[in-house]
C-alpha cells in the first residue's frame, strides 16, 4: 500500500504527513510536483498536504491545481483512489475541480471573516485548537472511513483562506442532501454554532470538510497531522500526559489505509 | 461633495507573482507567443468628503506605499492605464477585510476622519499581442486571475 504526499513550492506540512503515513503502517514518499506526473498511477493514495503552494500567489491553491500532477490525479481520483487534501492541500484540490466534484469550480475558500452577534470580531489569518464534528456516515468518505457519524475530534487549524463561499445555486444543499460535509466546526460538545469562536472561520454552515460525490476524494482545514501522536495535543489537554497514545487526527490515516483494504 | 482618489502602487523591484502569472499563463495555458508580459499593481480608491484633495493623497501615499521598494500614481476623480498593455483590475466581491482594515487605520488610527471609503483591488498588466487582446484578457482572468465565487474582474478604460 504506497501513498504519494504530494510537494509543491512551498508545501511545508509534507514530512509530518508522511510521518502520519508511515506510522500507520502504509508506505509512503514524498513526491515533487515537477516529477514525471505518469509515475502517479503506481500509488494507491495520495495526499496533498498544507502550507502555501506557490506563496499563494494570486489566491490561495491556484498556480499548483494548474500544474501537470494535478490533472494526473485528476485521472487515479476518477479510479477511485483516495485523495486527501489538508489546508492548501483543500485549497488545491477545490481551485483544480476536483471537489467538490463537478469538475467545475464550484465554490471557493476566502479570505477568513469572523463573526459574532451579528458583528465581524476578527478577520484574517487564525490558527487555534477546534473541535470537529464527523457529520458523515460511516464509510462514505476514504478520509473518515473508520468514524462513527456524530463522532468527534480536536484538530488545530492554521489558515486565512478557509471560509467556504458559492454561487451556485443550491450547492449547500446538494452537498447536505448527499453526505458531502464530513466535518464541521463545533463545541466540545459536538453542538455546531455558526459563529466565532466556534466557526474559526465564518465558513458556510460551519463547514470544516466535504468530500466529492463518490467519497473517494476529501478536503479539510483542519490539520489532523498536527494531532497524530498525543503529545502533539495542546497542553489543557490530560492526553498529552500519555506520549505514547494516539492522538485524535490519527483517525483520518487509519481511516485511508482502512478504505485502501477495503477497495482493493 | 466626495470625491475619489486614486492610487496606483507597483514594486520597483521585480514582482515574482506577476513572474509566476506570466509563467503559469505561458506553460499551463498555452500564451507563450503571444504573451509578452505581466506586470502587477495594486489600487486603492480611496473617497473623501471634504479637504486638499491634492494634500490629502500625498499623505495617504505616504502611509500607504513603502517608498524603499514601491512607486505610485495619484490619479483625482479618474482611473485610466497607458497604451501597451490591457489593464484587468480585480477585487473581491464579497466583503473585502483588507481594504476595511485600511479604511479603520487611515480614519481612527491616523485621524483622516475625512475618509469615507476604501476600496482595494488588484490590477494585472496583460502585455498581450495578437488579434483582440480585450478578449484574450478577458478568458485569461476567467482562467486563472479570479475564482468567480469570491472575486469580480473588469477590463478598466485605458488613454485614447
Amino acid at each position: 500500500m504506497k501513498i504519494a504526499v504530494m510537494q509543491f513550492p512551498g508545501t511545508n506540512c509534507e514530512h509530518e504527513t508522511l510521518v502520519a503515513v508511515k506510522a500507520v503502517g502504509m508506505d509512503g514518499e514524498i513526491f515533487r510536483w515537477n516529477r514525471s506526473e505518469g509515475e502517479l498511477s503506481g500509488f494507491d493514495g495520495f495526499f496533498i498536504p498544507g502550507g502555501f503552494s506557490y506563496q499563494d500567489r494570486i489566491r490561495a491553491g491556484v498556480i499548483a491545481s494548474k500544474e501537470p500532477v494535478m490533472q494526473a490525479l485528476l485521472e487515479e481520483a476518477a479510479k477511485g483512489k483516495p485523495i486527501v487534501g489538508i489546508c492548501n492541500g483543500f485549497q488545491i484540490l477545490v481551485e483544480s475541480g476536483l471537489l467538490p466534484g463537478t469538475g467545475k469550480i464550484d465554490m471557493a475558500l476566502a479570505q477568513n471573516v469572523m463573526v459574532s452577534k451579528g458583528k465581524i470580531v476578527r478577520r484574517g489569518y487564525y490558527c487555534d485548537w477546534v473541535n470537529l464534528r464527523h457529520d458523515a456516515p460511516s464509510k462514505r468518505c476514504s478520509g473518515s472511513f473508520i468514524m462513527e457519524q456524530g463522532s468527534l475530534l480536536k484538530i488545530p487549524i492554521a489558515h486565512g483562506e478557509g471560509n467556504l463561499v458559492t454561487t451556485t445555486p443550491k450547492l449547500i444543499e446538494r452537498l447536505n442532501e448527499q453526505e458531502q460535509v464530513v466535518f464541521r466546526y463545533c463545541d466540545r460538545n459536538g453542538r455546531v454554532i455558526n459563529e466565532f469562536p466556534v466557526n474559526v472561520n465564518g465558513s458556510t454552515q460551519s463547514i470544516a470538510a466535504i468530500c466529492n460525490p463518490e467519497g473517494n476524494v476529501l478536503g479539510m482545514m483542519p490539520h489532523p497531522e498536527r494531532s497524530f501522536f498525543a503529545w502533539q495535543l495542546p497542553s489543557f489537554d490530560p492526553r498529552k500526559q500519555r506520549p505514547d497514545a494516539a492522538g485524535p487526527g490519527r483517525r483520518i490515516f487509519e481511516s485511508v489505509k482502512r478504505y485502501i483494504e477495503v477497495s482493493a | 461633495m466626495s470625491q475619489k482618489i486614486n492610487l496606483r502602487v507597483w514594486l520597483k523591484i521585480p514582482d515574482a507573482e506577476a513572474a509566476t502569472v506570466k509563467n503559469t499563463l505561458a506553460r499551463r495555458f498555452g500564451y507563450a507567443d503571444i504573451l509578452n508580459d505581466v506586470k502587477k499593481e495594486r489600487l486603492f480608491s480611496i473617497e473623501v468628503d471634504c479637504g486638499d484633495v491634492e494634500e490629502l493623497a500625498r499623505s495617504f501615499a505616504k502611509e500607504l506605499v513603502n517608498e524603499n521598494k514601491e512607486s505610485c500614481k495619484i490619479l483625482i476623480d479618474e482611473l485610466n492605464f497607458e497604451e501597451g498593455y490591457v489593464p484587468v483590475k480585480v477585487s473581491l466581491k464579497i466583503e473585502d477585510g483588507e481594504a476595511i482594515s485600511t479604511r479603520e487605520r487611515l480614519r481612527s488610527r491616523l485621524g483622516f476622519t475625512n475618509v469615507v471609503d476604501v476600496k482595494k483591488a488588484t490590477i494585472w498588466k496583460l502585455y498581450l499581442g495578437g488579434m483582440d487582446p480585450e478578449l484574450r484578457a478577458k478568458k485569461i482572468a476567467e482562467e486563472l486571475l479570479i475564482n468567480p465565487h469570491k472575486d469580480t474582474f473588469e477590463i478598466t478604460s485605458r488613454m485614447g
